[in-house]
């Protein structure tokens, strides 16, 4: 807001996006919805707020008639601990144990744009090494002319710089390309994170080891058991590569690759190596098993398509969800979440109606490129069944495709990289179902 | 002590120097010559320590020929990267029964979700393809690569070039792409192609094309649901350890707190294979199993895991090869066990 008390320029663009409603439907909108706040009220919330309580008006709550604790008790903060149930679930079928697994986001639980750093989904493929920053080390070698080895200080010392961007593993998605088979937002999307990364242009760090002629690509290694390593092509590494070691304001979480690691923004996010300890220059692809045995897309007729990097456009509503029933008829504010490895979210369209009509959805947070972009759009839900789907454009006009166009053409046995429109069934009782559509 | 008054404006010479090379398809050579231009130019105050310094920042050690050699671990699949030594299929069918078949089977069909090694070879098209060595790899090079830099799952990089080269082999082996007196070395590795090597392409994607479609966009008729997961089911979904109940108040630290202090280490390492007996390991929970163990008496469950032990059921590697974990978490982890399974 600016000082006169008028919106600023965003703000406005913001409101101004989507679908607007005509000026006298919102004003009669505004009027009904106050009514209904009442009704809700009397009826829901109260009830809600746990019956006979005595801790609602007109009664006093205990926490209003004594002191709470002080400065320090919690060193470093604790979400409530009314807010228990939003964390990280695994699904245990998934794979063989828990040390080469993987871990989802809630997504249908948080807010805005920022994945909390406790919440990012987690993949690792020989667990999360115990490592001393002090005794960590980046090594940087091959087609340079000055290979050289960092110590985390001498990292940190590089001009730095910092980003939102979402990081998505490419398997998101990946169980249901044959049917919809998980029961909840949080395992249909939720390898999907987006954080504010800090750290050193991997471009900064090339120009400083001087890189030979010829040198087309690079190998990044972890420091984990699995060596975990990818073949990064050098247009990424001297567009937008980052080397980070801040995640959020602070260190980087273990679970993420402390004391450093690879982003590659919009990319596949295997390809972000954790734990980073080598980065070789080279002039071939090195075709090691990340990029081979797996992340490769096997096609109905037998070929698999190999270095699928980008992450393309892709959204998914989080209100409703199945973790985030309806309670009743009425007035809703639908949410959801949009992103595309190729830049900004354009247009988010919302169909109630599995895909006959669609109304375009306002945003409802900055259009970052490569970022999650949430929107958001008015629904007066009358109880009658509805088959809700989202659908996002970017700024290169690629339009997020149906599932039954993505299977046309990979037919069901490629894995990564579903970016489909995603369906949810709403139940007449307001329970939200995953369904897939003709 | 470093001398560098204007660093950042500096450093943005450097890549607008870059920049103005690439535009003008400078050779990299030429574009070098810009940036020294730059920094040592008559106006800058840096103009003769360039010669001295690594780079423009001059951060960090040059990195020694053994510093490299010690982590460089990396295979291509023209071979460069490959270590001296060789191994033969004979060498490496003891090694895989010792240290690969627990998890990937004797015949490398794969235990429990762990991968499967050998077969599939003709399933690529089928509605369920096996993905393995012999059907689905590209390259040879990286089946050493891998198993030198992450297996076995337990101790990775563990194995020496011999052991790497023999097992290599040996899974060749059970593809049927090698016969049983093939010794792979390094300079024959590059040359045992793989059957699937040819099928890999590019990304042609964007691949689909959707349009931007608001009105009547097709016959509601036509809608069917094709497939469905009721969310009464998302209540009943296994709701991992740690997470409390929905509106449940009792926060993690409560939770940890009933915890047993062995539960942790179990799920986090032990479960790998006493989750689902991998190897002979007694299944955490199977009374019967676990009865004949616990007779031995605590003490002597808590000094095999820790020290490792091998019967003729199976092997107990030293605290499960997590080097890293404690005497006490690992007492702990068997103390847990023993309670749940008696």
């Amino acid at each position: 807001m600016s000082k006169s008390g008028k919106k600023d320029d965003f703000t406005l663009a913001l409101l101004q996006s989507g679908d607007k409603l005509p000026q006298q439907e919102r004003r009669r909108f505004l009027k009904k919805s106050l009514g209904m706040a009442g009704a809700i009220t009397a009826s829901g919330l109260a009830g809600n707020a746990v019956a006979g309580s005595k801790n609602t008006p007109p009664e006093v709550p205990p926490w209003s008639r004594r002191l709470g604790a002080g400065v320090l008790s919690n060193p470093y903060g604790q979400p409530s601990r009314y807010e228990a149930n939003v964390q990280r679930r695994s699904v245990d079928w998934l794979t063989a144990d828990r040390i080469a697994s993987i871990s989802f986001t809630p997504l249908g639980d948080i807010k805005g744009i920022i994945t909390p750093s406790g919440l990012v989904f987690e993949r690792y493929h020989a667990g999360v090494p115990e490592i001393d920053p002090q005794q960590h080390r980046l090594m940087i070698h091959g087609m340079v002319k000055r290979p050289i080895i960092l110590t985390m200080d001498e990292l940190m010392r590089f001009p730095s710089l910092s980003m939102v961007r979402f990081l998505e593993c490419p398997a998101n998605g990946g169980m249901e390309w044959r049917g919809a088979q998980m029961d909840r937002l949080q395992f249909t999307h939720g390898m999907l994170s987006c954080c504010e990364w800090t750290g050193v242009l991997l471009s900064t760090l090339l120009e400083e080891v001087g890189v030979d002629k010829g040198a087309s690509w690079i190998l990044a290694e972890g420091a984990d058991g699995a060596h975990m390593s990818r073949s990064i092509p050098m247009e990424k590494a001297l567009d937008d590569a980052l080397i980070v070691f801040a995640q959020n304001g602070e260190a980087l979480r273990p679970e993420q690759g402390y004391p450093v690691r690879l982003i590659n923004p919009g990319w596949e996010g295997n390809t972000s190596i954790k734990w980073l300890r080598r980065l070789e220059i080279g002039d071939k692809p090195w075709h090691h098993r990340e990029e081979t045995s797996k992340y490769t897309d096997l096609m109905p007729d037998g070929t698999a398509r190999e270095f699928t990097y980008v992450q393309e456009c892709n959204s998914v509503v989080t209100f409703p969800c199945p973790e985030k029933p309806l309670a009743q008829p009425g007035k809703y504010f639908v949410e959801g979440l949009a992103w595309s490895g190729r830049g900004r979210i354009r247009h988010v369209d919302v169909s109630f109606d599995g895909g006959v009509s669609w109304r375009e959805a306002r945003f409802t947070s900055e259009l970052t490129p490569r970022a999650l972009t949430r929107f958001g759009l008015e629904w007066d839900w009358d109880g009658s069944p509805a088959l809700i789907q989202s659908r996002a454009v970017d700024d290169t006009g690629y339009v997020q495709p149906t599932l039954n166009q993505l299977k046309a053409v990979r037919g069901t046995n490629s894995i990564y990289h579903k970016n489909g429109i995603h369906t949810w069934k709403i139940l007449p009782d307001g329970k939200v179902s995953n369904v897939q559509i003709s | 002590m470093y001398r560098f008054p204007s660093v950042p404006a500096n450093s943005l010479l450097i890549v607008l120097a870059l920049l103005s090379a690439g535009c003008t398809q400078d050779t990299s050579d030429k574009a070098d010559k810009t940036i020294e231009n730059n920094i040592a130019s008559k106006n800058d105050p840096l103009a003769g320590y360039v010669d001295n310094r690594t780079g423009y920042y001059g951060y960090g050690s040059p990195a020694t020929t053994e510093q490299i050699t010690g982590w460089d671990i990396d295979v291509r699949p023209d071979g460069m990267g490959l270590p001296e030594g060789s191994g033969s299929v004979e060498d490496g069918e003891t090694l895989y029964e010792d240290k690969c078949a627990e998890c990937h089977g004797t015949f490398g069909e794969g235990e429990g979700r762990y991968p499967v090694l050998a077969g599939g070879q003709g399933s690529l098209k089928d509605a369920r393809p096996t993905k393995t060595v012999g059907s689905y790899w590209p390259y040879t090079s990286t089946l050493f690569d891998y198993i030198h830099r992450a297996m076995p799952f337990t101790q990775p990089e563990s194995l020496s070039a011999n052991e790497t080269y023999a097992v290599t082999a040996y899974v060749l082996y059970l593809n049927d792409l090698v016969e049983d007196d093939f010794v792979l070395n390094r300079d024959n590795l590059a040359s045992v192609h793989l059957p699937n090597e040819g099928n890999f392409v590019a990304d042609p994607r964007p691949d689909v094309a959707n349009e931007r479609c608001m009105e009547n966009c097709r016959d509601p008729g036509e809608i069917k649901i094709v497939s469905e997961v009721s969310p009464s089911a998302a209540e009943q979904t296994s709701v991992q350890e740690g997470s409390a109940s929905p509106g449940s108040a009792a926060d993690s630290a409560g939770n940890a707190a009933q915890k047993h202090p062995g539960e942790g280490t179990y799920q986090q390492y032990c479960s790998i294979c006493h989750a689902v007996g991998v190897g002979g390991a007694p299944k955490l929970g199977d009374v019967t199993t676990w009865a004949a163990r616990i007779e031995k008496g605590i003490d002597t469950l808590i000094a095999n895991a820790v020290n490792g032990v091998t019967s003729n059921t199976g092997v107990m590697p030293a605290k499960g090869g997590f080097a890293q974990l404690s005497d006490d978490e690992v007492a702990a982890a068997v103390r847990y066990m023993v309670e749940v399974s008696q």
